[in-house]
């Protein structure tokens, strides 16, 4: 017999997988042929044990850790950082002013005697920490964004009216922050806002509910070019970043 | 503490985070446990844990009331899993175990062919060569097989959701598979 199903071919029978045509034609071959017949048998054995694979143990109180990792994210928050966060057009706001206000120190540095320079760096650190802060906000709160577009789910027409209002809102601040990368000449960055932007603006300009099959050509477009993941990653290079800085001043103050 | 699911969520939707404290005690090892089928470290699957009760959180207002919700944050952690699965920089060739002999030679050695089948299948023998064979797939490979075999999603919805062409989700599952065979089989050869 020269038409044995091979490896591959047991595989999809196995898991359904096989065309109309070519699953009629599997059942046939293996209701003739003892060898594929037995070939067949023996993988249904082995994928059988696989459903008895073990289970990770978990300690006892395990749903009690998980929930103190997770309650301080839920919390909504408070103070100065609501302010901050609340909306991005604020966020927006404050990095134009800090802008404005780093333009100032370039400014003042340039005509600043010598021995105000160590003051100056200083000052300049605490604003690139308050940008990096907004930046960071930016993204995190770009990527929640992208994460709830990607798992939007429902049949027909699905509602992204919230997403397409944090859209609108995050545009505004995204392209301060391309401009801010722009004067600093961070290519990385500008490549990513860029792509942040063009995909902001789509969604700002989006009706409220959108076909299933739009959203998916929507989350095609944020994996074609691994958006979430570029953002991600940049979100955690800024608090790196962040994070250095803070080692840097403290080790400066000690 | 709600009584239902339902109920948990209903409060929880209100604000009540205690109500969903409660969702996260019933579900949470459910979720771990599949994101550690999915992810194949403890690290990367507290890592899903954490993010998937974090969108259900922000998503409740999407949860429609009639569906279940175990079912519902199971997709959401299946998402989650693939999410950072694909996140991760492609290390194919370095996670990629080829060692089929290897697996081959060890099986030989441990042939237990004298037992019942259904005795061997319980043994914790067995059990540990499915955990040896696991480690031994590459992320993709692990993720495509899990995603067939436990989740029984279709090679098509497997290959949307991972990105890959229908093809390469076919030859991960193929090889997952074949490592599966090449390290259980001396264990079930002869029912």
């Amino acid at each position: 017999m020269t038409d044995h199903l091979n490896e591959d071919d047991l595989v999809l029978h196995y898991y359904g997988e096989l065309d109309g045509a070519e699953s009629a034609r599997a059942r046939q071959h293996l209701g003739t042929c003892a060898e594929c017949r037995h070939a067949h048998a023996k993988l249904q054995r082995v994928l059988a044990a696989v459903d008895t694979m073990p289970e990770p143990v978990l300690p006892d109180g395990y749903e009690r850790t998980v929930w103190a990792r997770l309650q301080p994210q839920l919390d909504s928050p408070a103070g100065w950082r609501a302010w901050l966060s609340f909306s991005p057009a604020r966020l927006a706001w404050v990095a134009a002013v800090l802008v404005l206000v780093g333009g100032a120190f370039f400014a003042g540095r340039m005509t600043q005697t010598r021995n105000a320079a160590t003051q100056i760096a200083s000052a300049d650190q605490v604003r690139e920490q308050v940008l990096l802060a907004a930046l960071g906000e930016h993204l995190e709160r770009s990527q929640t964004m992208l994460i709830d577009l990607v798992t939007a789910d429902g049949d027909g027409m699905v509602d992204v009216s919230t997403e397409r209002e944090r859209a609108t809102d995050l545009v505004a601040a995204n392209r301060l922050y391309r401009q801010s990368a722009a004067a600093s000449g961070e290519a990385g960055v500008i490549e990513l806002l860029d792509q942040l932007e063009e995909l902001l603006v789509e969604l700002a300009a989006s009706p409220d509910k959108l076909s299933s099959e739009e959203l998916d050509s929507v989350r095609k477009r944020i994996d074609s070019n691994g958006l979430l993941f570029k953002v991600r990653v940049l979100s955690s290079t800024v608090r790196e970043r962040q994070k250095q800085q803070i080692r840097t001043r403290t080790g400066q103050s000690s | 503490m709600p009584q239902t699911d339902a109920a948990a969520v209903a409060l929880a939707r209100d604000g009540d985070s205690e109500a969903f404290h409660d969702l996260v005690e019933r579900h949470s090892r459910a979720v771990y446990r599949l994101a550690y089928r999915m992810t194949g470290t403890p690290q990367d699957a507290e890592d899903v844990v954490q993010e998937t009760f974090l969108r259900a959180y922000k998503q409740l207002g999407r949860f429609e009331s009639r569906a279940n919700f175990g079912t519902w944050v199971h997709r959401i952690a299946v998402n989650c899993s693939i999410d950072l699965i694909r996140s991760r920089p492609r290390r194919e060739a370095a996670l990629d175990l080829p060692d089929l002999e290897q697996f081959s030679a060890t099986s030989e050695r441990t042939d237990t062919s004298g037992a019942t089948p259904e005795r061997l299948m319980l043994s914790t023998e067995v059990q540990e060569r499915i955990s040896s064979a696991m480690t031994g797939l590459s992320a993709m490979e692990r993720a495509a097989f899990m995603l067939r075999h436990f989740e029984g999603h279709s090679i098509e919805e497997i290959s949307q959701s991972l990105g890959l062409k229908t093809n390469a989700t076919k030859h991960s599952i193929f090889r997952a598979v074949r490592k599966m065979r090449v390290a259980l089989e001396p264990f079930v050869a002869d029912a």
